[in-house]
C-alpha cells in the first residue's frame, strides 16, 4: 500500500498537477495582472506545448488535457474547452521530430512559440464552435503575435521545469 | 489523441447541459485551489505592483488630477441628483411602478479577473450563501456592470456587459436636436422661420414684421401699421410636460475586449428623432428583462447610421470602468428567463 502511495507520489502525472497548480497560481495571479498592450500572456499552454516538444506528441497530448482540464476549472467557458485546444496543441507541438530530426533548444524555443501561438488562435475559435461567439476579431492578431515572441523567448525556462516536472523516475 | 478529443467533448457536453457533476467539480476545484492563488497572489504582489508602477504612474497622476477636478465639479450636482432620485423613487412607489430602492442587494468584492484573452468576466467573493443566484444583475457605483453566470458557495462569477455572449434590453434617453426649417412663401420678405423639433418640443412659429411698400404720393411707407395677417396662427395648446426626453429601446450586446458595446434595433421613429451623442442609456426593465428598469448602463459616443431599415447602431460609453472594478453590488432580483425549475 504504503509502496503504491509512493509510487503515485512520485509518479510524474502527480508532478505535473502539483507544478501546474503552482503555474495557474501565477496565470491567475501575477500574469493577469501583468497584460503587455493588454494580452495576457499563456503561461499554461505553452507549459503545455513545451511537453509536447520535449517529451512527443502522447505526453504533450495527456500532459494538455491535464493542464487544460486545470484552466478550465477557473474559466468560465464550458468545461473541457481548454483541455481539447491544449491537448490538440501539445500534440502538434509533439510531431516536432517529424520535421526536425535532431531538434536542438533553440528550434524547441521556436516551435513553443509559433505553436503556442497557433494554440491561442484555437481557443476563440474553439469558442464559437460551442457557441460562445464574438472573439475572433482583429485584436487576436496581436494576441498571437505576442504569444509567438513571448513564448520564444521564455521557452528556455519553460523547458526546465517542464523536463523536470515529466522526466520518468526510478519508481514512477 | 482520439481519447483526448473524446473526453473533452464529453467534458463540454456535460457542462453545457448544465451538469451538477461539472459545477461541483469547479466548486471543489475552487475550495483547494482558492488557497493556492492566495499565497501566490501575496508573493508575487511586488511584481505586479512594480509593473503598475513602470506602466500605470502617469495615467495615474493624470487621472487623479481628473478625479480631483470631477469631485469638485459634481459634489453640488450629487446633492440635487440625489434629492430628484429620491423624488423619483417616491413617484414611482406611489404609482406602483417597480423601483430599484425596492430590491435588496448585496455587496461583493471582485477578487479576480477572467485568466484569459478571450472571456470578459469577472469573479466576486459571495455566492448562493448570500442568496445569489445566476442572471442577477450586477452593478457598481457608477452603472450596469454585468450578470451572475456561475455561482457557487461563496463565490460567483460575473459576465461583463462587454462580452460579446451578454445582451441586454435598453432605453436611450434621447432630447433631439431642434432644427430650423424656412417654408418659402410667395413674397420671400415675408418667410416664415419655423424653428420645429419632433413633437415634444414647443413650436416656435417667428414671423418677420411685413415690409410694406406704396407708391402712392405723399405716402412714407411704414409711417402706419399694416394690417397683418399671420399665415401660420400659432393657437397651439401643448400639454404641460410634453418637453420632456423620448424614449425608444433597443438591444445592448458586448462585443469583446477593447471594443466597446453597441445598441440596435433602434427604431427612428419621427417622434424619437436622431440619437445625439451623449444620450443616456438605461435598463429597459419589462417581465423578461436581464435587470430592473433605469439602472444607468452607459451614453452614446457615436451614432453609425445604416442603409435600409436596419437603423443607427449606437456605439456606447459605459460609465463602470470595467478595467478597475473592486466593489460591486448584486441586486437580488433574478430575472424570469434565468431561472431553472427546482
Amino acid at each position: 500500500m504504503s509502496e503504491r502511495l509512493l509510487r503515485f507520489m512520485a509518479s510524474r502525472w502527480t508532478r505535473l498537477v502539483l507544478v501546474s497548480l503552482l503555474l495557474l497560481g501565477l496565470q491567475t495571479t501575477v500574469l493577469n495582472d501583468m497584460r503587455p498592450f493588454e494580452v495576457m500572456l499563456p503561461l499554461m499552454l505553452l507549459f503545455a506545448v513545451a511537453a509536447g516538444t520535449i517529451y512527443g506528441s502522447e505526453v504533450g497530448a495527456i500532459s494538455g488535457l491535464i493542464i487544460g482540464v486545470m484552466y478550465d476549472m477557473v474559466l468560465s467557458t464550458p468545461l473541457g474547452l481548454a483541455s481539447l485546444v491544449f491537448g490538440a496543441t501539445a500534440f502538434v507541438a509533439g510531431m516536432l521530430p517529424y520535421f526536425i530530426r535532431e531538434p536542438t533548444w533553440w528550434t524547441r524555443a521556436l516551435t513553443i512559440g509559433v505553436v503556442g501561438a497557433l494554440g491561442e488562435l484555437a481557443f476563440p475559435i474553439a469558442q464559437s464552435m460551442v457557441g460562445f461567439s464574438g472573439q475572433l476579431q482583429p485584436r487576436v492578431i496581436v494576441v498571437i503575435g505576442l504569444v509567438a515572441v513571448a513564448g520564444t523567448l521564455g521557452a528556455p525556462l519553460l523547458l526546465l521545469v517542464c523536463r523536470w516536472t515529466l522526466k520518468e523516475t526510478l519508481v514512477g | 489523441m482520439a481519447l483526448l478529443a473524446l473526453t473533452s467533448i464529453i467534458l463540454i457536453t456535460l457542462d453545457l447541459q448544465g451538469s451538477s457533476a461539472t459545477r461541483a467539480l469547479r466548486s471543489t476545484f475552487g475550495t483547494i485551489f482558492r488557497p493556492i492563488e492566495s499565497v501566490t497572489r501575496v508573493v508575487t504582489r511586488p511584481a505586479s505592483n512594480a509593473w503598475y508602477g513602470i506602466t500605470h504612474y502617469n495615467d495615474v497622476t493624470a487621472e487623479n488630477e481628473l478625479l480631483r477636478e470631477k469631485i469638485a465639479q459634481q459634489e453640488g450636482a450629487a446633492v440635487a441628483a440625489a434629492a430628484s432620485v429620491r423624488l423619483s423613487q417616491e413617484l414611482l412607489a406611489l404609482n406602483g411602478l417597480p423601483t430599484l430602492a425596492g430590491i435588496n442587494s448585496v455587496s461583493a468584492q471582485v477578487i479576480g479577473d477572467s485568466p484569459s484573452n478571450f472571456v470578459q468576466s469577472v469573479e466576486i467573493d459571495q455566492g448562493t450563501e448570500s442568496g445569489i443566484k445566476v442572471g442577477m444583475p450586477v452593478l457598481n457605483a457608477a452603472g450596469l456592470v454585468g450578470k451572475i453566470t456561475q455561482v457557487f458557495a461563496n463565490r460567483a462569477v460575473v459576465m461583463l456587459i462587454t462580452d460579446p455572449q451578454y445582451a441586454l434590453s435598453v432605453k436611450i434617453i434621447n432630447t433631439p436636436k431642434p432644427t430650423t426649417t424656412t417654408l418659402p412663401l410667395q413674397d420671400p420678405a415675408t418667410a416664415v422661420t419655423v424653428v420645429s423639433v419632433p413633437e415634444t418640443i414647443d413650436p416656435q412659429v417667428t414671423i418677420p414684421p411685413v415690409a410694406v411698400t406704396s407708391n402712392i404720393a405723399g405716402f412714407t411707407p411704414g409711417s402706419i401699421v399694416a394690417p397683418r395677417t399671420p399665415i401660420i396662427s400659432s393657437s397651439l395648446t401643448i400639454p404641460p410636460g410634453s418637453n420632456v426626453s423620448v424614449r425608444e429601446t433597443g438591444v445592448l450586446e458586448g462585443r469583446g475586449a477593447g471594443r466597446v458595446p453597441t445598441v440596435r434595433f433602434i427604431d427612428t421613429a419621427q417622434r424619437f428623432g436622431v440619437v445625439q451623442a451623449g444620450s443616456p442609456i438605461v435598463t429597459a426593465g419589462g417581465s423578461l428583462s436581464l435587470a430592473p428598469p433605469d439602472i444607468v448602463v452607459g451614453t452614446v459616443s457615436r451614432v453609425r447610421e445604416r442603409l435600409g431599415t436596419a437603423g443607427p447602431l449606437l456605439e456606447i460609453d459605459i460609465v463602470a470602468d470595467l478595467s478597475n472594478l473592486s466593489f460591486v453590488r448584486i441586486l437580488l432580483y433574478q430575472p424570469i428567463t434565468e431561472r431553472t425549475a427546482p
